[in-house]
């Protein structure tokens, strides 16, 4: 009980922080939507491809931006960790009782509300634009689901690179690294028959891959579950190597 | 009673660099307890074992009745901890974040409320408790930081070099915060500085620590006493480093052998002679070195300092170790800070 109460006041503060910051808030609600209404003009001549089986690109790739946000957004969680060990409320933090497992996993939680309420909007405004998603409203549950799963991994994974190297150049470094290509290397913005061969196989080693395919079935075909079953176990089980990671890392550094 | 106590309590950093070295130590309850030393001397690593931060390599500590290593968690909860860096949150309120510590020590939202109005009273932050962090000064965040080490009442309180950094008024402020605290509410003190106004002032009891070893042990006046009654100050060179040290040297050689005189040590190109009158023996000084051809330009005559207390343990003043190196790592410390 005393690990719950940690982490909610924790995650109170984090939340508190993040709505102060009214820039920040604006950029990370419009940016999603930035994407939605761009990148469907840019790549709208793809949707006469018969690949495409004649759906619109904004159909396809509706599902590929609700990914895409929570992915952007989730790599970068370590950033605020940054500033409680550079501050020194981190270590001031660990002279107290405060549950240490608490620490990672209310930032985690912070992070994850936020790029749950801008999936929520992503979907919404898709619906809007005329997007029609064949599982209804617990079609969208599910998908936001899916989404958590990949965003909480990467969350984890950030915070526990930032206590690995504790300050932000290789922190910054590290996720634009990882982040492009782990995109590209998928079908979010490109059907799977229009990759290479190369990178047909490739997607299929990639956590974002099971994302965007469990989400885009869940909008386009309805509950595929041979995908949809694959996408869990690989989205849960990257979730669990990413805190098993984040919680080693706090050993490591802070103990 | 002794609160914390230490036994050859020690830390050997990855590495080999040994940080603390065989500390024996014991503080009494209610006591303000003055841990005095040059940067690097240990004085922080011993702290840090002390609060469950770092664990020890070897040897004991037993803090508030608990031992750091077997029981952790019963020590965090009795002791509070106020680190050289204010480890504050800029982006809160002064009240947020010391809630915040009263949810981390399982205080009910009551008890939270009436000790948050208390503590902002005791450290005169009366009006800003609202405002955000970023908003105050330097001194002001140090005396929230305080306050948050204090929202469970703890018994011991671990205030690391609680002074760096700040203007001299706030200090002597930050001084009286701290006399107040141990007077008030009984709070027993351990108080790390390499002041030596600092730790004179405000320390019962003090422990002079160098290298990782303790040198020396007592209240203020009984060190300054174990010195001897008066420091004469003989500055006998001028001339280039070389022709300097033999100069010291030869001035002590000198000095040791006459019957009055306690102790000699050299340092900065000065002699400090320990003796119990000054005035009666500069005379016998004067003279002993004139019949060694040796010339002086400058005597004085005063009473011990810390400084001298710390240079007789040690063999070194604390100032000289105040080097360029401590300026700059305090500096990059401070380098993501707003001014103060």
């Amino acid at each position: 009980m005393n690990i719950l109460a940690d982490v909610w006041y924790q995650v109170i503060r984090h939340w508190r922080t993040q709505i102060r910051m009214k820039v920040w808030i604006f950029v990370n609600l419009f940016q999603p939507i930035l994407w939605l209404v761009l990148f469907t003009q840019i790549f709208k001549s793809l949707s006469n491809l018969p690949e495409m089986g004649g759906s619109s690109y904004l159909q396809f790739f509706a599902p590929g931006v609700v990914v895409m946000t929570v992915l952007f957004g989730s790599a970068w969680a370590g950033m605020g960790m940054l500033y409680d060990i550079d501050m020194g409320i981190l270590s001031k933090m660990l002279a107290t009782p405060v549950s240490r497992i608490s620490i990672v996993s209310s930032r985690v939680l912070a992070s994850m509300t936020l790029l749950l309420l801008q999936g929520t909007i992503i979907f919404i405004l898709a619906l809007i634009m005329g997007v029609d998603i064949q599982t209804g409203a617990p079609g969208v549950i599910f998908a936001l689901f899916i989404v958590s799963l990949l965003g909480l991994g990467f969350a984890a994974f950030s915070n526990g690179l930032a206590l690995l190297y504790q300050r932000p150049e290789p922190l910054m470094g590290t996720i634009n690294f990882l982040t492009m290509p782990m995109m590209f290397m998928s079908s979010t913005m490109m059907k799977p028959e229009l990759l290479p061969d190369w990178l047909d196989t490739a997607r299929h080693f990639n956590p974002v891959d099971y994302a965007v395919v469990g989400v885009r079935d869940l909008v386009l075909e309805g509950y595929v579950w041979s995908d949809l079953w694959k996408s869990l176990a690989v989205l849960g089980a990257w979730a669990i190597v990413g805190l098993i990671f984040g919680t080693m890392m706090f050993r490591l550094r802070a103990e | 009673m002794a609160i914390i106590e230490t036994e050859r309590l020690t830390k050997i950093f990855p590495g080999g660099v040994t940080a603390v070295d065989g500390i024996d130590l014991e503080v009494r309850e209610g006591e303000i307890f003055g841990f005095l030393g040059p940067n690097g001397a240990g004085k922080t690593t011993t702290i840090k074992m002390l609060n469950t931060l770092l664990r020890p390599t070897s040897g004991k500590a037993i803090v508030a009745g608990f031992d750091v290593v077997k029981n952790p968690a019963d020590v965090r909860r009795s002791i509070g901890y106020v680190a050289q860096d204010v480890g504050v949150d800029e982006h809160a309120t002064g009240r947020e974040n010391l809630t915040l510590y009263g949810h981390f020590y399982r205080l009910d939202s009551k008890t939270i409320k009436e000790r948050v109005k208390n503590l902002f009273a005791l450290v005169d932050l009366e009006g800003v408790e609202d405002k955000m962090v970023s908003t105050y000064s330097g001194g002001m965040r140090k005396r929230l930081d305080i306050a948050m080490g204090l929202i469970h009442e703890p018994k011991i309180i671990f205030l690391d070099e609680p002074t760096v950094g700040l203007d001299p008024q706030t200090r002597t402020h930050i001084w009286d915060y701290v006399r107040r605290l141990a007077k008030s509410m009984g709070i027993t003190i351990f108080l790390t500085t390499h002041y030596m106004d600092e730790a004179d002032k405000l320390a019962d009891r003090l422990a002079i620590i160098d290298r990782g070893k303790i040198m020396a042990l007592g209240t203020p006046d009984d060190l300054k006493r174990s010195v001897g009654g008066d420091v004469v100050t003989l500055s006998p060179c001028n001339t280039g480093p070389a022709e300097c040290a033999a100069f010291l040297e030869r001035t002590r050689a000198v000095l040791s052998g006459l019957s009055f005189v306690k102790g000699v040590q050299t340092a900065d190109g000065e002699v400090s002679v320990f003796v119990e009158s000054g005035e009666a023996a500069a005379p016998g000084i004067m003279r002993a070195l004139g019949g060694a051809g040796i010339e002086i330009q400058r005597l004085s005559v005063s009473r011990p300092t810390l400084d001298d207390v710390f240079l007789k343990y040690t063999g070194r003043t604390i100032r000289a170790q105040e080097g360029s190196a401590t300026t700059f790592a305090q500096m990059a410390r401070k380098r993501n800070r707003r001014p103060s």
